[in-house]
């Protein structure tokens, strides 16, 4: 049961992967980092679980420093990309491997191991050998070993990416539901942004350096601190149109470099955008436009179907105003063809706009 | 590809492997009916290939034989001595090499070991013979060979250990590490089991060149401790060759590598294929 701190964490080959990183995972807390591929999101677990000795700066486990202690003594419990299940065990040795190592009684052993396979629901696959389960049973004895050691901090690294999508449901369900996971702080990584805000109590968004944003997943998702925060989250992902401002009297309006898209802004959108200067990243989400029949928002009519997605439960539609190709998210009952006249309406208030330059929110 | 034209290749390999296996089957056949002749049907200016009288004297005078029986026994002292030790130092040296001693450095050390297998072993026996005689243990000794032995399977022993080591992941350590083990206890849970299949074969292979080796043990040894292949020039007296003998005790002394071959094949076929095909 303790909290985990990083303060000012350096790590770096080549390159520095983490740049005075600072974070504090409260106890209880799940905490996701969520972060494109090779961007250094395990590196920053193995940092905290003592695999990789930081450059600089400290590793905190409930007020113990642990910056300098081996992984064998730091009680932290991490489940690997690859799962690292030993193949010349069962899956009851593999799950017991933490109490092997504490050197506990052969009982105790059985029944915390047990208790754990029920827990996951793997207690009929405990004489096999890693390589006669499946995937997911692989995931959850790899889980079954971190649970059973009940460490001070649990690290998961991409518990779920590599599974089907029925398991990853299910196992995603389980995340929510252990019990065992909300005693103490949980870092997990994972580049599914539908995983991140799904699980987490807190997200963290990794770019080069450190963590780009912190936040709950609503925060991170409305209101992203910058393009690249904005541009991970969300699928499809979000219109991105680089527009210029132009003054004309009274009118403030927003116009796009390519092609010939324009929005004139009014209220709160006019007060965000009136003191800038140069010009600006609009970010439209899929789900902000949407094909009007009529009505009163703000519609262009000249639009034109390139493409277009039936997904099941949603419908992708590509489409090209004013030579800007825009994605939009209708229901999947709609049929468009391509060629097809279509008439866009866009909520203007939910518009993120960014820095052309630094890509940061000027909302923010 | 037409059936007949398939059908032709098998043939005609099947005939080149029936051939094959004459050419590489017969010494082996020869050695066994020579060690069942009596003298007189050895020394026919053409040999018999189908023996008139077979007779399994020859064997029971191997067994009868106490310089031939000691000879053995030699052997299997200092082969085993040798591999016990090959194989402990070059595992742990492998270890080292792929896991701890990283980058160039370890490049270049692991080669130099590797490195010294490649000068014809003649080119040292006048010094070998010099440095052991000035040994307190002398050269006619049980260590003189073991450790002379040494220097022909520990670079062997030490650069397979490595390769197998550096094919077994690096994350069941890791995970070992995070489970509480300390790195000496994850290497022997963890890391040595899943090198287990290639320590057999390294084990075959430094065990067979230190039971086989003649060169060395005919030079440094020969009074004290006699190893069957310095051994089996013995039965070559002045005016002939006892072939009957010689192929008889050739043939006990053939056994052993053979047993341990067939009861440790599984592993010594999983041990030369470790790493070939990554599971």
């Amino acid at each position: 049961m303790a909290r985990l701190e990083l303060q000012h964490v350096c790590k770096g080959y080549d390159r520095p992967i983490l740049d005075r990183l600072s974070l504090t995972v409260e106890e209880g807390e799940f905490f996701v980092i969520v972060g494109p591929s090779g961007i250094g999101k395990t590196t920053l677990l193995r940092c905290i679980a003592g695999l990789e000795v930081v450059d600089a700066g400290r590793v905190i486990f409930g007020g113990r420093d642990v910056t300098r202690v081996p992984p064998y003594r730091r009680n932290a419990a991490m489940t690997f990309e690859s799962y690292a299940l030993y193949p010349h065990m069962t899956v009851f040795e593999n799950i017991a491997s933490p109490l092997r190592a504490r050197r506990m009684d052969e009982a105790s052993v059985r029944k915390a191991v047990l208790e754990v396979a029920r827990l996951l629901r793997i207690e009929q696959l405990l004489d096999r050998r890693p390589h006669e389960v499946s995937g997911g049973q692989k995931q959850r004895t790899a889980l079954g070993r971190t649970l059973v050691a009940k460490p001070d901090v649990y690290l998961l690294d991409e518990p779920i990416s590599h599974l089907d999508a029925k398991i990853r449901h299910e196992l995603r369900r389980q995340f929510h539901t252990l019990q065992e996971l909300r005693r103490v702080a949980t870092v997990y990584v994972t580049h599914d942004y539908a995983e991140a805000l799904s699980l987490g109590d807190r997200i963290g968004v990794m770019g080069d350096g450190g963590l780009v944003q912190v936040g709950s997943s609503r925060e991170i998702f409305e209101r992203p601190n910058s393009i690249f925060v904005a541009r991970h989250l969300g699928q499809p992902s979000i219109n991105e149109v680089p527009c210029r401002l132009s003054r004309d009297g009274g009118a403030l309006t927003l116009r796009s470099l390519e092609g010939s898209l324009s929005f004139a802004m009014n209220g709160s959108q006019r007060t965000i955008l009136e003191k800038v200067r140069g010009d600006v990243l609009v970010g439209i989400r899929p789900q902000h436009i949407h094909v009007a029949n009529g009505g009163s928002t703000r519609q262009i009519d000249n639009a034109r179907v390139e493409a277009f997605e039936a997904l099941g439960a949603t419908g992708v539609l590509i489409a090209e105003t004013g030579g800007v190709s825009l994605t939009v998210l209708t229901s999947p009952e709609e049929n468009f063809e391509p060629g097809q006249p279509v008439r866009l309406g866009f909520d203007v208030e939910q518009f993120l706009y960014f820095d052309a330059v630094h890509g940061r929110n000027l909302k923010a | 590809m037409s059936q007949s034209n398939y059908r032709l290749i098998k043939t005609l390999l099947l005939i080149f492997l029936g051939i094959w296996l004459v050419f590489t089957l017969f010494p082996l056949y020869f050695m066994v009916i020579t060690s069942l002749k009596p003298v007189e049907e050895i020394n026919r200016m053409i040999p018999t290939f189908w023996p008139h009288t077979l007779k399994l004297s020859n064997y029971a005078g191997i067994f009868a034989d106490p310089g031939s029986l000691k000879s053995l026994a030699d052997s299997v002292i200092v082969s085993v001595a040798n591999t016990a030790l090959s194989l402990l130092l070059g595992t742990l040296a492998g270890y080292a090499l792929a896991r701890w001693i990283r980058g160039a450095a370890g490049e270049n050390l692991a080669f130099w070991i590797l490195s010294n297998r490649m000068f014809p072993p003649v080119a040292v026996i006048i010094p070998m013979f010099f440095l052991f005689d000035s040994m307190p243990w002398g050269t006619d000794s049980y260590f003189s060979l073991i450790v002379l032995y040494l220097v022909f399977n520990l670079p062997l022993a030490t650069w397979l250990m490595m390769v197998f080591f550096r094919d077994a992941p690096r994350e069941l350590e890791e995970a070992a590490y995070l489970d509480g083990f300390t790195p000496l206890r994850a290497f022997f849970r963890v890391t040595l089991p899943l090198v287990f299949p290639g320590m057999i074969s390294v084990a075959m292979l430094c065990w067979i060149f230190a039971w086989n080796e003649y060169l060395f043990a005919n030079l440094l040894t020969g009074t004290t401790v006699k190893t069957f292949p310095v051994h089996i020039p013995t039965f070559t007296l002045g005016s002939q060759s006892l072939w009957n003998l010689i192929m008889a005790f050739s043939l006990v002394a053939m056994l052993p590598p053979v047993i341990l071959f067939v009861i440790l094949r599984r592993y010594m076929v999983r041990g030369l294929s470790l790493g070939v095909v990554k599971g």
